[in-house]
């Protein structure tokens, strides 16, 4: 495992911009990136993850702006560097496997311009080829491999430079479930073992948290928050991120009351008598166009018998393997989904609904950062 | 930003050498049909007299005449190139790869060559005859306008055969059987489907017609002594005739140039967004209608027929005719096998060239012009096959489309009207009858419709490809070395190929072109032609072919023997098939 450990690059990017003609896609971002860490960037389309990402690699020139690349400045006021010379390597979503080479000539391209010798490059092959599982491909062509071999051995590429760097443009996009949820796994942990700085982009909020130390939510060519997984799960800086992070029900309310510090009591729109408490976001107001925002995990299910909780109807039930994803109606034409359950409730079923004051939010919804 | 500058400097030497190798001698002696003053040609600065003169008697029943001839040409081709693609792309029929071939060895024929195979075959006491077969009704047709239509039918062919190939190739099963599931029957399946070809039937007409429109080599042997003028020969008239009318071959020039840019800009239109020659890699294999074995020996013997009439015989004719050293093919005394022909084709009567230096002049040119084209034409598809389409690439695309509309005759004359102005030879260059003016006339007329040839390969490669090499710590010589060239390779050895023979076996530019002393092979076996030495211009034609056939076999073998194995698995898209 330790050889193939490298030395990680610290990235910065400061203020950084991007024009194409009048359209702005990246608007003065900045974010560090430590070394040896695995950064997601998240966002939709359009948002600049695919244009900041590149800009990084240098297949896109900014329009201002700096980055830096462990102690090197490659791109800043009058200089850019290309990129084959910022010393990193990059995953494709479309694998970009070149159809030519065999898998081993594909992996083993960027050390053409190594000092190893023969013998060392082709060890070297020989190791990642063995712990991407792909020993046995190395002499056929892309087109002979399926979907998943090919990310590996673009994995295999990606690693087999041993720079300081990876970059990974939505690799998992063109799988189906079972291979992404395989593959990201095996991303995750060839980078750790690997020990390189990591910048990871992709739309799936899911594979955010499951990979990232930290993760970027862009929005509109902006970074609307820099932080760990759990703070962005549990304190979406704006309506945005919640939203895009995931939220089972977003409902509009009218009284807002603060309690403390941190929580705030709103009426529950569904449930005009009753009160819940919600988190008060650190960045957000709610002065303008109060929502509450529902997290999946924040909701529980209870027979309607249970003196607790708001009263529901179930619309829809789906088995997921551990359990039951259920969506309820709890008000005209207000439902929360993937409500889950250990136990089914039958489509029809009236249930109560308990909101756990964590997963709850209060926050202006056209207040998008 | 210095690489923003290098980007734009790029683009202006592209537009500069564009600016002189067409758009400059094409505007300039066009200009001449209602500014004759202005290059001294008249006596107004701005007249509409020439476009008068050049519509009435001769020339007018030319540019008539050639409307209808490559209307019709369009029609033939695009018909029987439709049932020969579906017969050889959608069945059975024995020998698919051979089929191919023959349209490849087709489309290396020059007009000129078929028409003098096709005079050797027919005219009385040559093979037909020989065989017993009237020919005398054949021979009258033949020199008119049924036998100029049908020459340069056959020639557009085999452009017709390989657009709507392509077609329907891509053209999954998946439809086929959308129809069928639907409760169509054979008959409206075909009704159904046919119109999703409809970009490629377009496209093989338009290229159809744009071909007869500006084909020269029918219209130098053919219509010449036909007694009906096409627009191309009525255009080399009025240059070559005394006291020459630059002002009325300018208005000819526009009309070849305006009557063909409609149906190249309207097949553009219709191709837009989905061209043919990108195939999705979700479309499933073409599943092939089996035909029943009696049926598949029927249909293959149909073809077989069919191409031994349109290349095979004219290819018989011009080889058993530089077989003989007589007028006629049999004399009183019977049929006289000789190779007199070849011995005089390189030792020939005073008054004639020998073939060896013209054709080695045409090699060197060959090459030249190959590889000229080949380097602008990429440069050209790149900007073509932008990923970030922009005003220039539009401007690329229109201009480039405009260019195939150019005859080589209207180059060519443009080219000795422009490069021989005074202003030009006393103070910028005299290129006049050189060699340079004559490689710049052919890369010219060869550079639009190879960079629209190569644009569909260059825009088949993801960027990613390359992007992947360039991160990867490669150069940019490298990754175009290692990423791009060999995508590329088997459309590039096709693109050089192409220019080549066409090169070797192009007539109208090289006809006015030529630097005396130095006169490529296409005319000296063309000064052979209608004079009692036939025999020897058929030699000298099959030397020809056969060389140009020897070279495409050489380069595709020296292809295979230096190329990795990686390189040959791929960019079968822009290779024939």
């Amino acid at each position: 495992m330790s050889r193939l450990r490298v030395q990680p690059a610290r990235v910065q990017i400061r203020d950084l911009r991007k024009q194409f003609g009048t359209k702005v896609a990246l608007n003065g971002v900045s974010l560090v990136v430590e070394p040896g860490t695995f950064t997601v960037l998240l966002g939709p389309s359009g948002s600049g993850k695919t244009t900041l990402l590149r800009c990084l690699a240098g297949i896109e020139q900014p329009s201002s702006g700096e980055i830096i690349i462990g102690d090197k400045v490659v791109f800043g006021p009058g200089k850019f560097v290309s990129p084959d010379k910022r010393e990193l390597s990059m995953v494709f979503q479309d694998y970009a496997l070149w159809p030519h080479m065999t898998v081993r000539k594909n992996i083993a391209f960027p050390l053409a311009t190594s000092s190893l010798s023969k013998v060392e490059r082709s060890q070297r092959v020989g190791d990642l080829l063995e712990r991407v599982g792909i020993a046995h491909l190395a002499d056929r062509y892309p087109n002979e491999l399926s979907g998943g071999e090919q990310q590996r051995v673009a994995l295999a590429r990606a690693l087999s430079a041993r720079v300081g760097l990876i970059l990974f443009d939505e690799p998992l996009s063109n799988l189906d479930a079972d291979r992404r949820d395989q593959l990201r796994i095996e991303i995750a942990t060839l980078t750790r073992d690997a020990g390189v700085t990591a910048v990871y982009i992709t739309h799936d909020q899911s594979e955010a948290f499951a990979l990232a130390d930290r993760v970027g939510v862009l929005r509109l060519g902006e970074l609307v928050q820099y932080t760990k997984p759990e703070k962005i799960y549990r304190h979406p800086k704006s309506a945005f991120v919640a939203r895009f992070t995931g939220v089972s029900g977003e409902f509009a309310v009218s009284h807002v009351r603060e309690v403390s510090d941190k929580r705030v009591e709103v009426q529950l729109p569904f449930a005009p008598h009753m009160f819940i408490e919600a988190t008060k976001s650190e960045n957000s107001s709610y002065d303008k166009d109060p929502h509450l925002f529902v997290r999946a995990a924040g909701v529980t299910l209870a027979p309607v018998t249970s003196t607790a909780g708001a009263p529901g109807v179930i619309r829809d039930v789906a088995y997921n393997g551990r359990g039951y994803e259920h969506v309820v109606e709890v008000g005209d034409k207000a439902t929360l989904t993937k409500v889950y359950a250990a136990d089914r409730f039958e489509r029809g079923d009236c249930v109560k609904v308990m909101l756990d004051p964590v997963s709850c939010f209060v926050m202006n919804a056209q207040e998008e950062v | 930003m210095a690489r923003l500058r290098r980007v734009r400097w790029s683009g202006m030497v592209v537009w500069l050498v564009l600016l002189f190798l067409i758009i400059i001698p094409v505007c300039a002696f066009v200009l001449v049909a209602i500014s004759p003053r202005l290059f001294r040609q008249g006596t107004s600065y701005f007249t509409f007299s020439n476009i008068t003169a050049a519509f009435q008697g001769y020339t007018g029943q030319g540019v008539v005449d050639s409307l209808l001839v490559a209307t019709l040409v369009g029609v033939f081709a695009v018909t029987f190139a439709t049932v020969i693609a579906w017969i050889v792309q959608r069945t059975n029929v024995y020998g698919r790869r051979f089929w191919s071939g023959a349209m490849w060895l087709l489309l290396l024929v020059p007009t000129w060559m078929t028409t003098l195979g096709w005079i050797d075959v027919i005219s009385p006491g040559e093979l037909l005859s020989a065989l017993g077969v009237h020919t005398l009704f054949f021979f009258h047709m033949f020199f008119g306008a049924s036998g100029i239509v049908f020459v340069l039918s056959t020639a557009a062919l085999p452009f017709s055969y390989f657009v709507i190939s392509v077609g329907m190739r891509g053209l999954g099963s998946e439809f086929e059987d959308a129809a069928r599931v639907h409760g169509a029957r054979r008959l409206l399946t075909v009704r159904t489907v046919l119109p999703i070809i409809a970009p490629a039937l377009l496209s093989a007409f338009a290229i159809s017609f744009a071909e007869a429109m500006s084909d020269f080599g029918v219209a130098f042997t053919l219509g010449s002594s036909s007694h009906f003028p096409i627009a191309t020969y009525t255009l080399f008239n009025a240059i070559y005739a005394y006291p020459a009318n630059f002002p009325v071959a300018a208005v000819i020039a526009a009309v070849l140039i305006l009557s063909t840019v409609p149906p190249v800009f309207l097949q553009a239109r219709v191709m837009r967004g989905r061209s043919y020659a990108v195939l999705s890699g979700r479309t499933k294999a073409v599943r092939r209608y089996q035909f029943s074995p009696l049926a598949r020996v029927g249909v293959t013997l149909a073809l077989g027929i069919f191409m031994f009439f349109v290349l095979g015989l004219p290819l018989l004719g011009a080889i058993t005719s530089s077989f003989t050293n007589t007028a006629s093919f049999i004399t009183t005394t019977g049929v006289h096998w000789t190779l007199q022909s070849y011995k005089d084709v390189f030792a020939p009567l005073p008054s004639f060239t020998t073939l060896g230096p013209p054709l080695w002049t045409s090699n060197q040119l060959g090459i030249w012009v190959a590889s000229g084209t080949l380097v602008l034409a990429y440069v050209l598809a790149r900007r073509m096959a932008s990923r970030t389409p922009g005003i220039g690439q539009r401007i690329t695309d229109v201009f480039l489309l405009g260019s195939i509309a150019i005859p080589g005759i209207v180059l060519g004359v443009g080219y000795i009207f422009f490069y021989d102005q005074h202003f030009i030879t006393s103070h910028i260059v005299d290129l006049y009858e050189t060699m340079p003016l004559l490689i710049m006339g052919l890369i010219a007329s060869s550079v639009p419709s190879q960079a629209r040839l190569l644009t569909g390969p260059v825009g088949q490669i993801q960027s990613s490809l390359s992007e992947a090499a360039r991160v990867h710590g490669a150069s940019k010589w490298r990754a175009f070395r290692s990423t791009s060239l060999p995508l590329l390779s088997r459309a590039l050895v096709w693109a050089w190929l192409l220019t080549f023979t066409k090169t070797i076996s192009e007539l109208a530019i090289a006809q006015i072109l030529y630097q005396p002393g130095h006169e490529p092979a296409s005319v000296v076996i063309e000064t052979y032609l209608g004079t009692i030495f036939n025999a020897i211009g058929s030699a000298a034609t099959v030397i020809t072919l056969a060389e140009m056939v020897g070279v495409i076999a050489l380069v595709l073998l020296i292809f295979r023997l230096v190329t990795p194995k990686g390189w040959r698995r791929i960019g079968e898209a822009g290779a024939p098939s």
